[in-house]
């Protein structure tokens, strides 16, 4: 029998800063880990403790694997503090990942907000396999500021992958480095070229930028079957056996994190 | 079926016993209740019945150890689990119906799945269950009120039904018959009438249990209400008198929550440890940067009843609750679910 809770060996190789707060660690487990886009992993600072993140790396690569942190307490503190070399563990995947099969065929809306980039990033990458496979791929990020916005060293190059994809950023306040967009993510959401009727719209952030998000979506015409948000909870065992991440009735960890939004609409605060 | 004299059962026991730890019920002279307690030698120990209702604590502990390390890090192979030599058998005689389904419960959360938890499997595996009949019940026992009967229908190896001069027993397992066929010295085949007084305890205590409970609706009145969104008013009184203790989910058979912390053991390596937790505490299910979903204790009380009587029948199929009572007796506050059963069937009649 396995034993889920051991974490696999793992060695991080790199790390890159992405911005102030956020590093990306390029990690090499012991033996491969393959996920799917939006499934999460349980990383473990040896000693200090474990929490979930959800890779930023592209899931058809399964030998490394890239996560995006944000320094925020106790493990991720830590986690900012290593070095190339360290050695840390890995659990999972767990989760259900992104719904990428009911993504063919339609027009895909990503929106994304501070650390949220993070596992869209896995979703890009999977939706970038094969760009043809889906109508439209619109991205929206969001930052509150110019050197927030994760990865912004890949954006041009994912804009112009294939004609079928756009991608537009926004910071919250006005800065001197920047000449695009002013804004919350929720205002470059007004004039979508989107069919809203045949459109599915993926958005991970802070619950508060979720909550925000969804009012726009709802507001400009999308259903709630048709918006999937990346849930943060709580988590501790990662399996559905712990007890801790629900929302209503469903285990983020084992229905989620990526929850429609129709499921859980009816669920009081459930952005916190 | 069979019967086996109180004498042989001893002896049954005896020699089950050089199996693995004998666990049996022993009433406390003081309180007049029954706590499991391990019997080392024979005689059993004094004050040791197979009679009267559930014991104190529940069968949790025998699964799912309070406090147990999961994982040492990094080891080679360390994802491997072994079961061999890990857990002693235990042999636990006189778990009530109540146990049983808790443990039932239990085992579709921690055992089922994509993921199963090879510590509380392999403890399971090493269980071996002779239950027995309720003789009488608690002034807390509600399991009427869940549908559920005073006596085990499954989940034992053997069970056993206090009678004039011995017991029914019944095997509810591969593993039970072979107990029977390997001590057929012990036992008898029953004589006419036995089943009958067997039958009529039982129908005894269902009768006592419906005597008890006839204030209180049952407990599937909670299911639908729950649904339906009730106003706050409700949980924020039952908070009121909530100490905040978390013995209800303590004490509950079929609280499963936990949670996993790293220890430093060595320069560099490290241990797991998986301990009880409770969806009562604050700590629970605090977040990075937001605090907690569940920040009141209205919410947390809250919670407590409707992950039982709500979300887990949408997720597993059925009620958490066994109505063994446990939490009642255990509140200092007093809090009594059937007291939230009624109060719950008024509000959702308005
Ligand atoms: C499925 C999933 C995927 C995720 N993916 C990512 C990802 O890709 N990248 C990422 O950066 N994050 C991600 N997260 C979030 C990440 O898991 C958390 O940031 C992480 O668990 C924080 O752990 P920590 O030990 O550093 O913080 P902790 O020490 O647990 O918490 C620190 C924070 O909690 C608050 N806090 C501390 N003590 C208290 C207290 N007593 N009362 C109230 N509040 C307190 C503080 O505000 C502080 O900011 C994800 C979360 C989930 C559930
Ligand atoms: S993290 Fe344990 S149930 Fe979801």
């Amino acid at each position: 029998m396995k034993n889920p809770y051991y974490p696999i060996d793992t060695v991080v190789e790199d790390i890159i800063t992405e911005t102030p707060t956020i590093k990306t660690f390029c990690l090499k487990p012991k033996k491969p880990i393959a996920f799917r886009a939006g499934q999460f992993m349980q990383l473990t600072v040896p000693g200090v403790g474990e929490a979930p993140f959800t890779p930023s790396s592209d899931p058809n690569i399964s030998e490394k694997m890239e996560i995006s942190i944000l320094k925020t307490g106790k493990v991720t503190d830590a986690l900012h503090e290593l070095k190339p070399g360290a050695k840390v563990g890995l659990r999972g995947p767990f989760g259900k990942g992104y719904p990428l099969d009911k993504l063919v065929g339609k027009e895909v809306l990503v929106v994304g907000g501070g650390v949220g980039l993070a596992p869209m990033r896995a979703l890009l990458y999977a939706l970038f396999n094969d760009p043809s496979k889906y109508k439209k791929i619109v991205i929206k990020f969001g930052a509150r500021e110019p050197e927030e916005l994760s990865f912004r060293r890949q954006y041009d190059e994912w804009g112009s992958l294939a004609p079928n994809i756009s991608l537009q950023t926004t910071i919250d306040v006005p800065h001197p480095k920047w000449d695009g967009h002013v804004g919350l993510v929720t205002s470059i959401l007004d004039d979508l070229d989107i069919n809203i009727p045949d459109s599915y719209a993926l958005s991970c952030g802070p619950e508060i930028m979720l909550k925000f998000v969804t009012l726009k979506l709802l507001e400009v015409g999308y259903k709630p079957p048709q918006i999937y948000l990346s849930m943060n909870r709580k988590m501790s065992c990662g399996m559905g056996k712990c007890g801790r991440c629900n929302v209503g009735h469903y285990y983020l960890c084992v229905d989620g994190p990526d929850m429609c939004y129709d499921k859980i609409k009816h669920v009081p605060n459930v952005f916190g | 079926m069979r019967f086996i004299d109180s004498t042989n059962f001893e002896r049954l026991l005896k020699k089950l016993s050089s199996e693995g730890e004998l666990f049996v019920p022993v009433r406390d002279e003081d309180s007049g209740k029954l706590h499991l307690q391990r019997a080392e030698s024979f005689p059993l120990p004094e004050g040791t019945t197979f009679d009267g209702y559930r014991t104190v604590e529940s069968l949790k502990a025998f699964g799912q150890l309070v406090r147990s390390t999961v994982a040492e890090y990094p080891m080679p192979d360390g994802e491997a689990f072994e079961s061999e030599g890990q857990f002693p058998t235990f042999v636990v005689v006189g778990a009530k119906a109540c146990d049983l389904y808790a443990l039932k419960m239990v085992d579709k959360v921690l055992i089922e799945g994509e993921f199963t938890d090879p510590f509380y499997q392999s403890r399971r595996d090493h269980m071996i269950i002779i239950s027995a009949d309720c003789s009488e019940c608690a002034e807390s026992c509600f399991c009427n009120l869940l549908g559920k009967r005073p006596f085990p229908e499954e989940g034992f190896d053997l069970n056993i039904s206090r009678i004039s001069g011995g017991f029914l027993v019944e095997a509810g397992s591969l593993r039970g018959e072979e107990v029977i066929s390997a001590n057929e010295e012990f036992f008898t085949e029953p004589r006419p009438g036995q089943a009958k007084a067997r039958d009529d305890v039982r129908a005894k205590v269902i009768e006592e249990l419906e005597n008890n409970n006839r204030d209180f609706p049952e407990a599937t009145v909670m299911t639908e209400p729950l649904r339906e969104l009730l106003t706050d008013d409700l949980w924020s009184g039952e908070a009121a008198r909530c100490v905040e203790c978390g013995a209800c989910t303590n004490i509950c058979p079929t609280c499963y929550c936990f949670l996993l912390f790293d220890q430093r053991e060595g320069n560099e390596s490290y241990r797991r440890i998986s301990s009880w937790d409770s969806c009562q505490v604050t700590g629970y299910a605090r977040m990075a940067g937001m605090g907690t979903p569940r920040a009141h204790l209205s919410d947390r009380v809250k919670h407590r009843f409707y992950h039982k009587y709500d979300y887990l029948v949408l997720s597993h199929g059925e009620i958490y609750c066994t109505g063994c009572g446990r939490c009642i007796d255990a509140c200092s506050a007093g809090i009594d679910m059937r007291d939230v059963f009624r109060k719950v069937k008024a509000q959702a009649a308005k």
